[in-house]
C-alpha cells in the first residue's frame, strides 16, 4: 500500500486553492470540441470566483447534514444485505463483512452527527474508509457472481444475481462520511479540496453520480416487477432530474441560491421514505402478506433499499448549504 | 348444512358466483333462464371455451358457458397433496387402444371451470409461424385456414390477457412484442438445461409462462412451490379460472358449473336449437340461439357424435366424416438422469428454461415437423410413478430409487405427431353414469411420429450426459390433444372453417384444441386462446353485418 493512501483516499488537505481562476469556457480561440472538453475539465478542477472561505460554525453544520446522509445509506445498507445475504444462508463468511462495515459506518456517522466540534476523529476516517474499499470489494464480487452464471450479463442474471446497487450504496456512504471529515477539519479561511476537485464540486458531483446510480438500480428492479404499480416510476423519473441538477452545480460550482434544486433534493429524500412505505405495502401483496413475513420481507421488494434516496439528497443538500453560506454578501 | 366443496352441489347460483380471489367470498353473477334463448351457449370452460365465454360478453352477447367440473376458489380449495389433487382431472371412464394407448385423466384433460388450465404447466408458447402453412412451407401435413400474422396480433392479446412472464426477448421467430412481465429467476432444474445446452452449442431461453413474476391485482407473484400441475393455491397462475373467467362475469356471462351437457338438440330449420345438460341432480335444457362445443378433443367430438339425429345420423357437423378423425396428441417422452449437485427439481414451475432450437432447425432431421423440450420437475408421487411404470420398479428398489429424487435431472419433449384419420375418438356402447355413451380413443404413432421422438432421445441423452447425468433413463409419454373437430378452407376436409363455425350448421362452432389442423412442437393452450379470442372478434364481426343467422357457404 501506497504511504499515502489513506491520505489520498480521504483526499488531500495541502494543496493551495487553484490560483486558474481565469479560465473561462470556452475559451474564445477553442471553439472545437477538443480543446473545449479539456477546457471545461479543467473548470472543474478550480474554484468559482467571489466563494468566500466558509466559518467553522457552518464547517460543523454542513459535515453533520453529510453524516447523517451516510449514515442513512449505511442503515439501507445494513438493513438490505442483512436480509439478503441472510437469504443466501451467508454461504461465503465474506458475506458478513458489508454487516459489519456498515455498521461501522452508522457508529460513525452517529458520531459525526453528535459532535458539534470541528476537530476531526480518526476512527471516523478509517471507518468511512473502510466502508468504501469493503463496497468497492462488494462491488467486483457481485459483478463476479453475476458473470460467471449461466449466460452472463443478461437480464435474468442481472435481475437476480447479486445486485450491484448495494455494495454501490456502502462505497457512497463511504464517500460521503470520508467527505464529511474533510469539510469538519479544514482550516479556517482555507477552500479545501476533495478527490482532485473543490470540496463543494466533489461532493455535487458523488451526489449526482450516486442519485444516478441508485435511480438505474431501481429501474432495473422496477423493469423486473414490470411497472406493475404506476408508482413504480417516481423514483425512476424524479432522481435522475435530481441527479442532474446536482451534475449541474458540480459543473456550476458558484455559489449561489438553488431553490429548485434544493425542492427537488427534498422531494428525492421524501421519495427515499415514501419508498419503503411503498414496498411495504408491496411485501403484503405476496402469498400470505404481512402475516408470512418471514418469507415475504426477503421475496418482495426490498424495504430497507429506498432510503438511499434519502442519505444522498441528505448529502446534495448539504453542498447546497455549504454553496449558499459561502456566498459574499 | 350440505358440505360447499365444489363437488357436491354447484356454486354459481342464485346470482352468484364464487370469487376466486377471496375465501368464501362470492362475486354477482346475470343468470338466465333456461327458456330464454341466449346468444351463445357455451360447452366447456377451458383454453377455448373459458375465452370464448370472454370475449362474446364483452362483444355484448348474452352468455351461458357450462362446465360439467366444479367451480373452485384456489386458495382454500386446493391441497398440496398430489392424491387430493386428482379431482381436477377428467377421471370418468374412456376406452385407450391402438398400438400406443393414450393415458388419460390427469395426463391431458381437466373437469374444472376454467378446464385443464387450471392444474396447466403454464408453459405459453406461439407456433412457429411456418406451421400454418405446414403443406405450402414445409412439405407435410396440411395448412391451416388462418395466416400466422392474424395470430400474431391474438397471441398478443393472450399475453396481455394472462400477463406472461418471459424473457425480455425471445430467441426463435418473428419479433413479438414484449412479454408484460419479465422472466422468472432460474430453478437448478432449468439451469440444468441452459448449461448443456451451452455444451451442446444450441440456444435456451426463459421459458414465456402464465405465472406472475409480479403481483397483478389481488394475485401474487407465484412462490415458487412447485405444485402447478396439481392446482396453483396461491392465484399465481394466471389460468382461464382466475383471468378470462372474472373478465367474463362482469361482462355478464353466467357461468353453470357441475353442468354435463349430454346431447345439442337439433332444430326443423337445420339449426341447434340448444343443449340439454344435467345439473343439481336433474337433466335439464337451455335454449341458445347459438351453440359452441368446446369440450377438448376427446369430449367434443364425443358430443358431437352423441348428438346425432334423423337429420344428422352420423354425428353434428359430420358431412365430411372427419368428427372424431385425426386426434393428435403429442410425444413428450423425456429423458432423466442423475446429477450430483443437489437439483430439488420439485422447486418452482418445472419448465422454466426451454430449447425451441429444434422447432425452428430444418436440417439435420429425418423427420417433418418439430419438437421443443423444456426442464422438468415431477412432484414426487408422479415420480414414483414414471420409475414404476417406466423401470418397473417396486418394494425396496424403489424406496432406494426416490432417495436420489433431490438429485435428479430430465427433460421432456413437446414433439409434433402428424394426423392420421385412423388416430381417433368413437363412441362405445357402454354408457357413463350420465347414460351417455362412453369415447373409445384410438392411437397409434405414425413413422415420422416414431423418427421424431427418437431424435428427440437420442439428442437429449447427448444433451444430458454433457450436462453430467448418468443413469440415464427414457420415458415414453404423450401430452395435450388436438386435431378431431379440425378446421380448413374446405368443407370435405374439415369440420369447422377459420372462424370455428361448422360448415354443416352454421349456429353451431367448436372452439377449443380439437380445431388444430396440425399440433407443431409446442404446448397448445396459448393457440388455443389466440384462436378464440380471434373467433370472438370474427363472430361481432358477423353479428355486425348481419351474417350469424344466414347459412355459411362454402369459400
Ligand atoms: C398436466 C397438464 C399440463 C399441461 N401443461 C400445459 C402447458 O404447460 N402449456 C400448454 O399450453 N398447455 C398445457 N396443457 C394442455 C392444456 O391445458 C390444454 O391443451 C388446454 O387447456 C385445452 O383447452 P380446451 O379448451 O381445448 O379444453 P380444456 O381446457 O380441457 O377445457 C374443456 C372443459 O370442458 C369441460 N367439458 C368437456 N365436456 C363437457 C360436457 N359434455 N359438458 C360440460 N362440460 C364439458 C371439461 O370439464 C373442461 O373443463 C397441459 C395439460 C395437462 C393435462
Ligand atoms: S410454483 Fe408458482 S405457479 Fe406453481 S403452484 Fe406455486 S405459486 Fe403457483
Amino acid at each position: 500500500m501506497p504511504p499515502d493512501f489513506w491520505r489520498r483516499l480521504t483526499g488531500t488537505r495541502t494543496r493551495e486553492p487553484s490560483r486558474a481562476l481565469t479560465l473561462t469556457a470556452p475559451d474564445r480561440e477553442s471553439i472545437d470540441l477538443a480543446s473545449y472538453l479539456p477546457a471545461r475539465l479543467r473548470k472543474l478542477d478550480t474554484l468559482p470566483e467571489r466563494a468566500a472561505p466558509l466559518d467553522a460554525q457552518t464547517r460543523v453544520e454542513v459535515a453533520r447534514g453529510m453524516n447523517r446522509g451516510a449514515g442513512v445509506l449505511a442503515g439501507s445498507v445494513l438493513f438490505d444485505s442483512a436480509i439478503e445475504h441472510y437469504r443466501g444462508g451467508f454461504h461465503n463468511p465474506a458475506m458478513f463483512f458489508p454487516l459489519v462495515s456498515s455498521t461501522l459506518s452508522i457508529i460513525a456517522s452517529a458520531s459525526g452527527v453528535g459532535d458539534n466540534t470541528p476537530s476531526v476523529r480518526r476512527e471516523r476516517h478509517v471507518a468511512y474508509a473502510a466502508a468504501a474499499a469493503t463496497g468497492f470489494a462488494g462491488l467486483a464480487f457481485h459483478a463476479y457472481n453475476v458473470g460467471k452464471r449461466t449466460g452472463g450479463f443478461s437480464w435474468t442474471n442481472v435481475f437476480y444475481g447479486a445486485p450491484l446497487g448495494a455494495p454501490a450504496a456502502l462505497v457512497l456512504s463511504g464517500l460521503l462520511g470520508v467527505a464529511a471529515e474533510r469539510v469538519r477539519d479544514a482550516a479556517p479561511g482555507q477552500r479545501p479540496r476533495l478527490y482532485g476537485m473543490p470540496e463543494s464540486r466533489a461532493i455535487a458531483a458523488v451526489t449526482s453520480a450516486g442519485l444516478a446510480g441508485t435511480a438505474a438500480e431501481a429501474a432495473l428492479l422496477h423493469f423486473r416487477g414490470a411497472f406493475q404499480d404506476p408508482f413504480m416510476y417516481l423514483p425512476v423519473t424524479i432522481p435522475p432530474v435530481t441527479a442532474a441538477m446536482m451534475a449541474a452545480v458540480a459543473v456550476d460550482g458558484r455559489p449561489r441560491k438553488r431553490p429548485v434544486t434544493r425542492f427537488l433534493l427534498r422531494l428525492t429524500a421524501f421519495l427515499g421514505f415514501a419508498g419503503t412505505g411503498f414496498h411495504i405495502i408491496g411485501v403484503h401483496r405476496n402469498m400470505g402478506g404481512w402475516k408470512n413475513w418471514t418469507q415475504n420481507i426477503q421475496n418482495g421488494p426490498p424495504i430497507p433499499a429506498p432510503p438511499s434516496f434519502t442519505g444522498l439528497a441528505l448529502a446534495g443538500l448539504s453542498v447546497l448549504k455549504m454553496l449558499e453560506r459561502s456566498r459574499r454578501e | 348444512m350440505a358440505t360447499d366443496d365444489g363437488m357436491t352441489a354447484p356454486r354459481a347460483v342464485s346470482g352468484q358466483a364464487p370469487d376466486v380471489f377471496r375465501r368464501g367470498a362470492w362475486v354477482p353473477m346475470r343468470q338466465y333462464p333456461d327458456s330464454e334463448e341466449v346468444d351463445f351457449v357455451i360447452v366447456g370452460t377451458g383454453a377455448g371455451g373459458g375465452t370464448l365465454a370472454c370475449k362474446l360478453a364483452e362483444h355484448g352477447f348474452s352468455v351461458v358457458a357450462m362446465d360439467a367440473g366444479p367451480y373452485w376458489r384456489p386458495l382454500e380449495d386446493f391441497a398440496s397433496d398430489e392424491a387430493e389433487q386428482q379431482k381436477l382431472y377428467w377421471r370418468d371412464e374412456r376406452i385407450v387402444d391402438g398400438d400406443n394407448p393414450i393415458d388419460m385423466g390427469g395426463n391431458n384433460s381437466g373437469k374444472s371451470v376454467g378446464g385443464s388450465t387450471v392444474h396447466f404447466a403454464m408453459v405459453s408458447l406461439r407456433f412457429r409461424p411456418e406451421w400454418f402453412k405446414a403443406r405450402t412451407k414445409l412439405g407435410y401435413a396440411v395448412d391451416w385456414p388462418i395466416d400466422w400474422r392474424e395470430m400474431w396480433h391474438y397471441y398478443t392479446e393472450v399475453e396481455q390477457a394472462l400477463a406472461i412472464s418471459g424473457p425480455v426477448s425471445y430467441p426463435w421467430g418473428p419479433h413479438r412484442p414484449r412479454y408484460p412481465r419479465r422472466p422468472h429467476p432460474m430453478s437448478a432444474a432449468g439451469e440444468f438445461l441452459a448449461s448443456s445446452a451451452e455444451k451442446m452449442g444450441i440456444g435456451w431461453s426463459s421459458t414465456p409462462i402464465a405465472t406472475l413474476s409480479a403481483p397483478r391485482g389481488l394475485a401474487p407473484p407465484c412462490v415458487y412451490r412447485g405444485f402447478c400441475v396439481i392446482g396453483c393455491s396461491t392465484n399465481a397462475k394466471q389460468s382461464v379460472l382466475n383471468t378470462w373467467l372474472p373478465r367474463a362475469l362482469d361482462a355478464n356471462a353466467e357461468i353453470r358449473d357441475l353442468a354435463m351437457v349430454s346431447r345439442i338438440e337439433m332444430g326443423s330449420r337445420g339449426l341447434a336449437t340448444g343443449v340439454h345438460y344435467y345439473r343439481d341432480g336433474r337433466w335439464r335444457f337451455q335454449k341458445a340461439k347459438n351453440v359452441v362445443v368446446a369440450g377438448y378433443a376427446v369430449e367434443t367430438p364425443r358430443l358431437l357424435l352423441n348428438s346425432a339425429c334423423a337429420q344428422f345420423p352420423d354425428g353434428l357437423a359430420n358431412s365430411s366424416g372427419l368428427v372424431g378423425k385425426n386426434l393428435m396428441p403429442q410425444s413428450n417422452h423425456g429423458v432423466y438422469g442423475l446429477v450430483d449437485q443437489e437439483i430439488r427439481w420439485y422447486k418452482a414451475p418445472p419448465s422454466l428454461s426451454i430449447t425451441e432450437h429444434w422447432n425452428y432447425t430444418d436440417t439435420g432431421k429425418d423427420f417433418f415437423g418439430g419438437y421443443a423440450y423444456m426442464s422438468q420437475g415431477p412432484l414426487p408421487t408422479a415420480w414414483a410413478g414414471s420409475l414404476t411404470s417406466s423401470r418397473g420398479l417396486w418394494g425396496e428398489k424403489l424406496v432406494r430409487e426416490m432417495e436420489k429424487y433431490n438429485h435428479q435431472v430430465g427433460l421432456k419433449i413437446v414433439g409434433e405427431v402428424l394426423p392420421q384419420e385412423k388416430n381417433q375418438v368413437t363412441l362405445t356402447d357402454e354408457k357413463d353414469a350420465y347414460g351417455i355413451p362412453i369415447p373409445r380413443i384410438t392411437f397409434s404413432y405414425g413413422e415420422n411420429d416414431k423418427r421424431l421422438y427418437e431424435h428427440a432421445v437420442r439428442f437429449m441423452s447427448q444433451q444430458m450426459e454433457v450436462g453430467g447425468a448418468r443413469d440415464l433413463f427414457v420415458e415414453s409419454d404423450t401430452a395435450h390433444l388436438g386435431g378431431t373437430a379440425k378446421m380448413g378452407d374446405d368443407p370435405r376436409t374439415s369440420v369447422v372453417n377459420a372462424d370455428c363455425r361448422s360448415w354443416d350448421i352454421p349456429n353451431l362452432w367448436v372452439c377449443d384444441g380439437s380445431v388444430f389442423p396440425t399440433v407443431g412442437g409446442v404446448n397448445p393452450s396459448l393457440t388455443i386462446q389466440a384462436i378464440a379470442c380471434r373467433t370472438g372478434d370474427r363472430i361481432a364481426e358477423m353479428a355486425r353485418r348481419g351474417e350469424l343467422t344466414r347459412r355459411t357457404t362454402p369459400a
